[in-house]
């Protein structure tokens, strides 16, 4: 017995290291990924064997996705979950450029764990790389044969030129690093792109890059395929208790996302398993969850004044109750009359209290979905989603596309850590933001 | 003699763990990496400037504290040893030393010193 065989023999009985990267219509589907056995859902392609793409690759994404599959070490697979309505198939050609793509219907984790036992044993080769092994950018020295430069004066290093200098809140004049982030940044909602302008850990500019999923002429068009309910809510009947239920799992899925990111890994898990088989019976679960989460210190203090949001202009939802604003479409809502709903808001307008808004929101839907017995809603007149009031007419603009807009601004002058708090304190859907938006510019 | 001995397993037990870790790497490690595949991780996205950036180096002045009671305490060790020889005096002594780097302490807390930002 070698070395080699010994180690594949251990490797195999370790978790399969799984980094998603979420196309269109897949971001349902993609939930359930951390509640799978023998899955770990990696943040880094580095620390990943399995490539994994839920949904459909649109043409926006397809070079970050190919990027993203040559930054996973070997030996290394990738995987593509199907998922219905995403239009399978249509504009969707990573299948043509990713040779030993295995394509699998979403869930199935099983057949993840057979791939790394495939890959490990030597069954399976690791996946060519998908790009040119070309350097994105060459060195150029000052010389004319591309020679020539000292330090770090000299030339332009691999082609990037050297970084500008700006003033610095301290009243230094430091060096900008200008990067572009997503759109598989885990932390953010999947789609996100954004441009920024860093010196060290501050942003001193953040711009909000294309949406991958406006669909380009040709293209199958978008749907919301994450908060799906709400959407059907608009132009057929539905009943208010799976309404109520839809609302309270979205916040759930959101709230383990947002435990992810603030190191609560464990127990967003935990949240996860809790939304994805919730019922009415679970109130004192959930009533539990939202006491700890509101008493937690650790959360109080990463989330406390970070992304202040507040005053005119927010759209009607979450994020403006959690600053006061009482806006709510069930309010005027026939299928909520004279069930006494009010609508809960929270104060200060900061990540703590977005938090605390929807946490507040889950125990009160899991309450009104109790009440309300087999009640139907009937369609037309705008839905509360639970992003927001979703207008009634199609093409309007969304809660999360009014929210992007004003990213850049409250991003500017944030340190790195805070940034990144507010970003998922928002609950952005970048398919959401994509409805009623035209077809990119520069296509 | 013996030193040029000692010396020489030296060299040569370097030179083997070298060669070990070089072996273990082509034996184990992945082949030649692309470009590409060498490329930072952005979430798909890049990089438009060179990394060779300076920045404010927040913990700068939680360092320096740091080694100023890192020096305080190699002072410490000397006067443990003679502090049962010295009895009351020694222990005033360095109650005095303490107390006005506490005070630095205390500067540096009110004017914002220890602060992230």
């Amino acid at each position: 017995m070698g070395l080699t065989s010994g180690l594949a023999r251990l490797a195999r009985r370790a978790p399969v290291p799984v980094f998603p990267v979420v196309g269109a219509g897949g971001r349902r589907a993609a939930t359930v990924l951390p509640t799978l056995d023998g899955i770990e859902v990696v943040t880094t392609p580095r620390a990943a064997v399995v490539l994994l793409v839920v949904g459909r690759v649109t043409r926006a994404l397809l070079a970050p996705v190919l990027a993203l599959h040559d930054q996973l070490p070997g030996p290394r697979a990738a995987v593509q979950w199907r998922v219905d309505g995403g239009g399978d198939g249509d504009g969707d050609d990573l299948a043509g450029v990713l040779p030993g793509l295995v394509a699998a219907p979403p869930g199935d984790g099983e057949q993840l764990r057979r791939l790394m036992g495939e890959l490990v044993s030597g069954a399976r080769t690791s996946s060519p790389p998908a790009l040119p092994p070309v350097e994105p950018a060459a060195w150029r020295g000052v010389g004319p044969y591309g020679q020539g430069g000292t330090g770090m004066t000299g030339g332009v290093p691999y082609g990037r030129p050297m970084p500008g200098w700006a003033d610095d809140r301290d009243g230094l004049k430091l060096d900008q690093l200008k990067l572009r982030l997503g759109p598989a940044f885990p932390p953010f909602p999947p789609g996100l792109v954004l441009d920024l302008e860093v010196q060290g850990d501050v942003l001193q500019t953040a711009a909000v890059g294309d949406n991958p999923f406006v669909s380009w002429p040709g293209d199958p068009p978008v749907t919301v395929t994450d908060s799906v309910e709400f959407a059907a809510a608009r132009t057929e009947a539905v009943a208010v208790a799976d309404l109520e239920l839809a609302r309270a799992r979205h916040h759930l899925v959101w709230l383990a996302g947002a435990l992810r990111h603030h190191g609560l890994a464990a127990r967003g898990e935990r949240v996860l398993r809790l939304a994805s088989g919730l019922t009415i019976g679970d109130a004192a679960a959930v009533q539990a969850l939202a006491r700890s989460v509101v008493r937690s210190r650790s959360l109080a203090w990463a989330t406390d004044g970070v992304g202040v949001m507040s005053g005119d202009g927010l759209p009607a939802g979450p994020v403006a109750r959690a600053a006061g604003d009482v806006r709510d479409a069930r309010v005027a809502d026939d299928a909520y009359r004279d069930l006494g709903f009010e609508p809960v808001t929270d104060a200060g307008g900061d990540a703590r209290a977005r938090l605390r808004q929807r946490v507040t929101e889950v125990v009160q839907a899991l309450e009104l979905a109790e009440r309300c017995g087999d009640r139907r809603r009937e369609p037309g007149g705008a839905v509360e989603g639970p992003r927001g009031t979703l207008a009634a007419g199609e093409g309007e603009s969304t809660p999360s596309a009014a929210l992007l807009e004003r990213l850049p601004d409250l991003l500017a002058g944030q340190e790195w850590g805070d940034a990144v708090t507010t970003v998922v304190s928002l609950d952005l859907d970048l398919e959401e933001a994509a409805l009623g938006a035209g077809a990119p510019v520069g296509t | 003699m013996a030193a040029f001995g000692a010396a020489l397993t030296v060299v040569v037990a370097g030179a083997v763990a070298v060669l070990v870790t070089r072996w273990l790497r082509l034996a184990l490690g992945p082949g030649a990496l692309t470009p590409p595949e060498q490329a930072p991780f952005l979430g798909g996205g890049s990089v438009e400037t060179h990394a060779w950036s300076r920045y404010h180096v927040r913990y700068y002045a939680m360092a320096l504290l740091f080694l100023a009671f890192d020096m305080e305490m190699v002072f410490m060790y000397p006067w443990a040893v003679v502090f049962v020889e010295e009895g009351v005096i020694a222990l005033m002594e360095m109650l005095m030393f303490i107390t006005i780097l506490v005070l630095g302490i205390l500067y540096a807390w009110r004017e914002r010193a220890l602060g992230w930002a």
